[in-house]
């Protein structure tokens, strides 16, 4: 589903990411680990097309993400709280993104159904807008609303981080159930390698911008991971 | 202890974005500051000879203070609606060992360097000077004089911390404010004669500056008091929530592809304290009319007519319109990575604005009474703001790349957020473009082609609305990089 080739960012002559070769196939959920500064970040942004390669490009989907817009249609994500727009609810949110999702009000309605368990009663009807939650729940509407109109390809940047650890379980079981029953590709990123070993097939470790890591998740990956981090 | 705040204060007002932005915005920054002081000490001293002027047979300071409270009360409203009020930044304070009262008196302290509080002195002192130089008045009674009308600045000033704060105070204040204006209004009773009566006791008894100056006292007593009490986080240095309600506003949903964005527009504009100040200024602009109508200087000068008459439909659509992207900059990401159409984007915003001259050109229309010429100025003046005004506004708005804090109110004289010399540049054409289409055919034939050609230049526009929209579509795309790192900066 999405293939790196010869990818380079800089800034000012220091390179922040250079990976010759990676291919995530349709389907995976991928992994993204590694300290501050390593790139996963710096990575989401340039899949997503918010900043520019300094080299090389990245395909979701066969399209070349800086080259076309085609990929939004399929692609879905929550980065931070930049993809939230403060001053809506969050039904009033949901139903934006429903709308450009081409989902209408009932098809949104009937999606939030199922997350009801997700949300515990904070984000439906709170009568607030959203700059007025708490991070956590911030979170929680960003996350859920990155899942609305069956995207393809999902990208969440470090979702268990702010969240409680009822949510966290929570928000494993649909990633591992989204995983399982649809064929969408999802991206996490986290530092927290518990959860990701729990809930990815695969694991990359980036450290100063290069993949030094690409494991396919064992019972011995996290012990490896641990064994890697702590030196 | 207060050293360091003010250290601290310093550090945060030398090293935000906005100052850093170059030797060329400083410099215009000071010349505008300097120009107001100036206006306003230009106007202490004019005041004085042109009253004895006009008025030989009354003394300058009488009619002053008959007149001061209008002063005083707008003073007071556009505080309201533009003082920002430095309430959050005690949040750091709270925590380390410092006492409380210092905090809050520093706080206090601090409202009172702002920019309204040093615009009357300007005024009040090269008028007073003037009187001493000019006139034979006694040092004690104009320096006294003087003070009291500093000390009722800063009362207002406090005044304005307690309305902002806490509705009740807002809503008998406000209340007592309508109620005299009712009562002026229909002749009942005039409440500006007994508050001349009042300056003009303070003025004949020196001693009497010991009323404002209780007054300043205890309204700071008040507010120290109140935010005492609440000094806690969820107290009153905090945002208040207030419970709101999901607005469907389907009735946008007839503008189709566009409608998301529509809402989203009308959403932002109802509930941010910025835009909801541009709206405020935009319909301040109607009124723009009635300085260049109502002089006569201006009747042999129509070139300037014609730039006053797109000014008064255009007030929403150049003061909106120029931070267009800016108003979504703190969600540019989420649009630049959803399925989202720029177009479409685009021609929501250009919409919205071609609405808000409509509906200033319908509010615009008191103006008859100036005459149909007028009228058919200002009525051209909207077709040019519709038809031109709107895309080299939109194609500004993208070269303008200024992060904007939606929910934080500009400051008055320190909004350089969303400001920079690229805005002046862009401004040439809407300011001469009007005067030049309307002033060459004027010269040459006659009024009435002018304004035509006016009209007729918004109407070609409009014509070529999608070839505008597609050539500013481009520059967005182009741009894209570039305005999501400039609105991820921090602010």
């Amino acid at each position: 589903m999405i293939s790196v080739s010869n990818l380079s960012k800089d800034y000012n002559g220091v390179t922040v990411l250079n990976i010759d070769n990676l291919d995530i196939p349709t389907g995976e959920s991928f992994g993204l680990v590694g300290n501050n500064g390593a790139g996963k970040t710096t990575f989401f942004s340039l899949l997503l097309d918010l900043i520019q390669p300094s080299g090389g490009y990245i395909k979701n989907n066969h399209i070349i993400v800086n080259e076309s817009e085609e990929w939004k249609p399929f692609t879905s994500s929550f980065i931070d709280e930049s993809f939230l727009i403060g001053y809506l609810t969050a039904e009033e949110y949901f139903y934006f993104i429903g709308e450009l999702r081409g989902q209408n009000k009932a098809d949104v309605n009937d999606f939030l159904k199922k997350y009801e368990e997700f949300f515990n009663d904070e984000i439906l009807q709170k009568k607030k807008y959203l700059r007025d939650l708490s991070k956590g729940n911030q979170k929680k509407a960003g996350i859920i609303a990155a899942l609305i109109g069956n995207p393809d390809v999902v990208i969440l940047d470090e979702p268990f981080a702010n969240l409680d650890p009822t949510t966290q379980i929570r928000l494993k079981k649909i990633i591992k159930e989204l995983n399982q029953h649809t064929d969408t590709t999802i991206l996490i990123s986290s530092h927290d390698l518990i959860h990701v070993t729990e809930v990815c097939e695969r694991i990359v470790v980036l450290d100063k911008g290069a993949t030094v890591k690409d494991i396919q998740t064992s019972q011995a990956t996290l012990e490896e991971l641990e064994a890697y981090f702590n030196r | 202890m207060f050293k360091r705040f003010i250290a601290l204060e310093w550090k945060q007002f030398s090293r935000s974005s906005y100052f850093q932005k170059g030797i060329a915005i400083k410099i215009l920054l000071a010349f505008g500051a300097l120009y107001f002081i100036g206006m306003a000490a230009f106007m202490g001293v004019a005041a004085y000879f042109g009253l004895q002027k006009f008025m030989p047979d009354k003394d300058p300071i009488t009619i002053v203070n008959n007149f001061v409270i209008y002063w005083f009360l707008a003073d007071m409203v556009f505080r309201y609606f533009l003082q920002q009020l430095p309430v959050l930044n005690i949040k750091p304070y709270m925590v380390i060992p410092i006492k409380r009262s210092v905090v809050i008196h520093f706080l206090l302290g601090k409202t009172s360097i702002s920019f309204f509080n040093f615009l009357p002195l300007f005024f009040f002192l090269p008028f007073s000077i003037t009187l001493l130089v000019n006139g034979d008045y006694s040092i004690l009674h104009i320096a006294s004089w003087f003070f009291s009308m500093m000390l009722f600045t800063l009362s207002i000033n406090y005044l304005n911390f307690l309305l902002n704060k806490n509705n009740k105070v807002f809503y008998v204040i406000a209340s007592l404010l309508i109620a005299a204006g009712l009562l002026q209004f229909y002749g009942i009773y005039s409440v500006t004669e007994p508050a001349g009566y009042f300056f003009n006791t303070i003025y004949n008894k020196p001693y009497a500056v010991l009323i404002p100056l209780l007054l300043m006292v205890m309204l700071y007593r008040v507010n120290f008091k109140f935010i005492r009490k609440d000094f806690y986080l969820d107290g009153a240095i905090s945002k208040e929530t207030k419970d709101v309600h999901t607005q469907e506003l389907t009735w946008l949903n007839r503008f189709g592809k566009i409608a998301p964005f529509l809402k989203n527009d009308v959403r932002m504009i109802m509930r941010n304290k910025r835009p909801k100040q541009v709206l405020l200024m935009s319909f301040l602009f109607l009124f723009y009319g009635l300085i260049f109508y109502t002089q006569e200087t201006y009747q042999e000068m129509p070139a300037f007519l014609a730039f006053a008459s797109m000014f008064v439909t255009g007030g929403f659509l150049m003061s909106f319109g120029q931070l267009v992207p800016s108003w979504d900059s703190e969600y540019y990401k989420l649009l630049m990575s959803q399925n989202i159409p720029y177009r479409e984007y685009l021609k929501s915003k250009w919409s919205l604005m071609v609405v808000a001259v409509l509906i200033s050109f319908i509010l615009s229309t008191p103006y008859i009474y100036f005459g149909w010429d007028i009228f058919g100025m200002i009525a051209a003046g909207a077709l040019f703001n519709m038809g031109l005004n709107s895309f080299i506004t939109l194609y500004g708005g993208v070269l303008n790349r200024v992060p904007v804090e939606l929910n934080v109110r500009a400051k008055a004289f320190s909004n350089t957020q969303g400001f920079n010399p690229t805005q002046l540049l862009i401004a040439l054409p809407k300011i001469f473009g009007p005067i030049l289409i309307f002033y060459i055919p004027y010269k040459l034939i006659n009024f009435e082609t002018g304004i035509i050609c006016l009209a007729v230049s918004g109407v070609l526009g409009l014509v070529f609305t999608n070839f505008f929209l597609n050539q500013i579509e481009k520059v967005y795309q182009k741009q894209k990089y570039k305005t999501i790192a400039a609105f991820s900066e921090k602010k």
